[in-house]
């Protein structure tokens, strides 16, 4: 009989669990993961993050399919989360660009920096697919450049120039943001 | 000559805002569901499902059936003559129906007896007689019978002293 599990198991308890068949301990693993990982994929999505409930889905798949060869030298959260920007570039190149998605899609965060969260939000959603990919994973998630030269399949030169590039773009959408708003 | 790439750095107002962008997202409960379901179907958690699943059932099954035994046993008992004849707390009904199962039990005992002997054995129609006598005295002693036994008893009686015999 499959030991109950303990209050709090760790990653790599709960991976051993789950490559054993447990369902319980895959669900917990999916509950401690998926929340940040579905924002990190929306935002990597921008204008078509709508389908990150879908690319979420592909990512557990892919993630669990492969999970026997998870060795434990990066944090599973890691781990997880470049399966899931190798499936959202896949997403983005296949679909092409696409019309940013109105306002109002962007949901206010709570309290009085909503608006200008907003800004930034659309900002970074108008940003293009790579851009706002190595921005999303090097300034909102604190991936190292050369941990998105990995993810991407890239150098690590190209990631840094390409943030480069991507925060410039982003300045310049926020001030203009700013002056259209003064 | 290689030359790094600059990073033009946020300004303070932009580094706030990134810092207080939420890093989570409501996830649909169901969808948990969906991944386990698209992952049994390709053999993931069936084995592991199965088993307990069968192990459980079998469980349920032996835990059935020994409750099951229990209760029909201990209710067997309860209600068998030997113990119903120990039992002080019986009502009016019950031990009339215990003396009817009583009587019953002797007729059948009777019966019984002689459907497995061919002769007639002396000893057996003793042991029935005066069971029968000491019954129909303990009867006409509590007086439960209107004067039924004493009759019996006198009827008894010659089959303990044999009446002559008359040959035609």
């Amino acid at each position: 009989m499959t030991p109950i599990l303990p209050l709090d198991p760790s990653d790599d308890v709960l991976i051993r669990r789950v490559l054993a068949g447990d369902e319980d301990a895959f669900r917990r693993l999916y509950d401690r993961h998926s929340p940040r990982l579905k924002m990190t994929l929306r935002r990597m999505l921008g204008p078509r993050r709508e389908d990150a409930d879908d690319l979420l889905q592909d990512t557990w798949l892919a993630g669990c399919r492969a999970l026997h060869r998870f060795r434990g030298e990066a944090k599973f959260s890691t781990w997880l989360t470049s399966i899931g920007v190798r499936a959202a570039l896949s997403h983005l190149s296949h679909r092409g660009e696409q019309a940013t998605e109105p306002l109002a899609e962007y949901e206010a965060p709570t309290g009085p920096e909503g608006g200008s969260m907003i800004d930034l939000e659309r900002a970074l959603a108008a940003l293009p697919d790579h851009q706002r990919v190595v921005v999303v994973l090097h300034d909102i998630e604190g991936f190292t450049h050369e941990e998105i030269g990995e993810q991407l399949g890239v150098a690590t030169g190209t990631s840094k120039a390409t943030l480069s590039r991507a925060r410039h773009a982003l300045r310049l959408s926020l001030n203009e943001g700013a002056s259209h708003a003064s | 000559m290689h030359h790094e790439p600059e990073f033009p750095e946020y300004d303070d107002d932009t580094l706030r805002r990134l810092a207080l962008l939420p890093r989570t997202a409501p996830i649909d409960p169901a969808q948990a569901d969906r991944i386990v379901d698209q992952l049994r179907h390709e053999g993931f958690f069936r084995r592991r499902g199965s088993i307990a699943r069968r192990v459980a059932q079998a469980a349920a099954a032996v835990a059935i059936f020994v409750l099951g035994a229990l209760i029909g046993s201990r209710y067997a008992q309860r209600n068998s003559l030997e113990q119903m004849l120990t039992r002080g707390n019986l009502t009016v009904a019950e031990r009339v129906l215990l003396l009817q199962r009583a009587g019953s039990a002797y007729v059948r005992a009777a019966h019984s007896y002689a459907d497995a002997t061919a002769q007639v054995d002396s000893n057996a129609v003793e042991v029935a007689s005066r069971v029968l006598l000491g019954a129909a005295h303990a009867v006409a002693r509590n007086r439960l019978d209107a004067g039924l036994s004493a009759r019996l008893s006198n009827a008894l009686t010659p089959v303990v002293a044999p009446q002559p015999i008359i040959w035609f």
